[in-house]
């Protein structure tokens, strides 16, 4: 075989590659959208045994019922309310407080240090599963004991997942800020800055990148959590991952509707991923391989 | 050292929040938990907690006592984690590194594709492990429609009750989970210097040379992070189980952190399921304590 023809059939594999990939990947996707244009009836009555009734690629009859009425047999739309207000929060107060610690652990020595760099490290393989049961005795008793309601409240939720967000968003943002010289904010400081003008002033604007990564992360983190919202979380605050599941029951299999609402709660994370997807990916990398 | 005392307030005044976050969160729950562990706490001590009765190490007895429920489900919950891990890693790695292999070649439309093999890594857990509950459905899913298609079955298989919704979740998993395995080593393969495949180009050295002698070794620190990192990550493995399995903890595929969730918020043991959870604690530090060793071993 000649150079160019191996190259030319080296070439026709690698595309067939690519695609085997890419198909699989979207597949599931796929069938995701076809099912959410599917009456609850058409796949309810869909048998595989039976040639006419397998379910197809195609909707027999394609409806938009399961968008129109999203919210009503299950309230998506109030939990989808719940999820921005939680995970909204999550990122507000996990990059701020994220970025102070931080700033603290790149810029300045201090005692313990390493020591505080480990428990980060460590507190973030925790797993939830580890620390559930005392912490939902302890938002009881703190209940009990102050009267400040913690369960199925925002806040309550918010301060959760900020703290989960914490050990992944200090080290993430720690790298980012060890990769900006100390001469700039030095600078600025001689120029009459304090430190917290330094870090919003001056550091801020420079490190966006990972304020952004930083961010997204805590955002789609407090948007997928399951385990804790699903002991923590009550009427008012249930959230999108959990309101998920209320389609399917014993008495009854809404499909449709769950697929239909699968597609609006991955709206923000893609929407999210697709805008900044350079920055979060050199993130989760940094954060990833460094750590 | 006036100079350095300053430093040491000012950088606590800057971590305060943060540490504080830690302690509630993290700290003070996780020492409560062991505490709660040496307790026979259930629903009817629980309004009275500190003074329920101390059993000692008896949680931790019953949990690994194979004479009664409590333990036989557990233990179960326990070779069925490790189970998981064995196969998910494995496979997600080697499809991980066969889809960065033929992704870092050059092909019109690459940053595309690297676009969307992230998909199933950034969609939302719960939405898609729902979907994969659609497509593994018997009757109406689409896997037992592709089997009877190709002919590998006559009859719908039932996938996710009993021993088989292992499988099941052990394919949705790998899906979700190797794009990000995928990321990492394609970045630790753009950090490979082309002269180095040149050099050995030169010498007419076969593609699976190449990769013995050059891309592994060099992909080795990054592979060795990312296995350990899914090593631990593989404890805290709830959502697949839960939300594929339907809410159900009492499915005999059910993993640790299923059946603790069932033992003190169904059963409301609340003394057992945190012996449990002290054991699920100290499995992931010991996985850490490898982690961490193993990254000092990298700087020297």
């Amino acid at each position: 075989m000649t150079y160019t023809n191996r190259k030319k059939l080296k070439k026709v594999f690698l595309m067939i590659g690519v695609a085997a990939v890419v198909i699989s990947v979207l597949i599931p996707y796929l069938w995701m959208v076809s099912g959410s244009f599917k009456s609850t009836l058409e796949i309810q009555s869909a048998d595989i045994m039976k040639e006419e009734l397998s379910p197809r690629w195609i909707p027999r009859e394609p409806t938009f019922d399961n968008y129109m009425k999203v919210n009503k047999t299950v309230r998506m739309l109030d939990y989808m309310k719940n999820s921005l207000i939680i995970s909204g929060g999550t990122m507000f107060f996990s990059v701020v407080i994220s970025l102070f610690a931080a700033y603290a652990l790149s810029r300045i020595n201090f005692r313990l240090k390493r020591l505080y760099e480990l428990s980060l490290f460590s507190t973030q393989m925790f797993p939830g599963i580890a620390f559930l049961i005392p912490y939902f005795i302890l938002f009881s008793k703190v209940y009990k004991l102050t009267g400040i309601p913690m369960k199925d409240t925002y806040w309550g939720m918010i301060f959760t997942y900020t703290s989960f967000a914490l050990p992944f968003s200090i080290l993430m943002l720690r790298n980012f800020l060890d990769s900006i010289p100390i001469s700039l904010d030095e600078q600025a400081q001689i120029d009459g800055c304090n430190r917290r003008q330094a870090i919003f002033r001056v550091l801020f604007p420079v490190i966006t990148p990972g304020v952004t990564a930083v961010a997204i992360y805590s955002f789609i983190m407090a948007w997928n959590e399951i385990l804790f919202a699903s002991i923590l979380t009550g009427r008012h605050t249930k959230t999108v991952s959990l309101g998920l599941m209320e389609y399917i029951t014993t008495q009854q299999s809404r499909w449709g509707g769950m697929l239909a609402a699968c597609i609006l709660v991955s709206v923000p994370v893609v929407i999210f991923f697709t805008i900044l997807q350079k920055q979060i990916i050199d993130g989760l990398v940094q954060g990833a391989t460094k750590g | 050292m006036v100079l350095n005392q300053r430093n040491n307030i000012t950088a606590f005044k800057f971590i305060l929040p943060a540490l504080l976050a830690m302690l509630f969160v993290h700290v003070i729950p996780i020492l409560t938990g062991m505490f709660i562990s040496f307790l026979d706490l259930d629903i009817k001590t629980l309004t009275q907690w500190l003074s329920a009765p101390f059993v000692g190490l008896r949680n931790y007895f019953d949990i690994f006592n194979s004479g009664m429920d409590v333990g036989r489900v557990f233990m179960r919950s326990l070779w069925n984690v490790v189970l998981y891990g064995l196969l998910t890693i494995p496979i997600g790695y080697v499809i991980a590194l066969a889809v960065a292999l033929l992704l870092n070649n050059k092909f019109p439309g690459r940053t595309i594709v690297r676009g969307l093999v992230l998909l199933p890594y950034i969609t939302p857990d719960s939405v898609m492990y729902n979907v994969w509950r659609f497509i593994f459905q018997a009757r109406i899913g689409l896997v037992n429609k592709l089997l009877l298609q190709i002919g590998l079955i006559q009859e719908p298989l039932i996938w996710l009750v009993g021993d088989r919704a292992m499988a099941s979740v052990v394919m949705a998993s790998v899906w979700k989970g190797w794009p990000f395995t995928c990321l990492i080593l394609l970045s630790g393969l753009q950090g490979i210097s082309a002269e180095l495949y040149e050099a050995a180009e030169i010498d007419g050295a076969s593609w699976w040379k190449k990769f013995r002698s050059i891309t592994w070794p060099m992909l080795w620190p990054v592979t060795r992070t990312s296995l350990i990192m899914s090593c631990i990550w593989n404890f805290h493995a709830f959502n697949q189980f839960y939300v594929m399995l339907g809410g159900d903890t009492s499915s005999s595929v059910a993993v640790p952190s299923l059946v603790i969730l069932r033992e003190a918020f169904t059963n409301l043991h609340y003394g057992l399921g945190s012996a449990m959870a002290v054991i699920m604690l100290l499995v992931v530090l010991l996985f850490t304590g490898f982690s961490i060793l193993s990254r000092k071993e990298e700087l020297h």
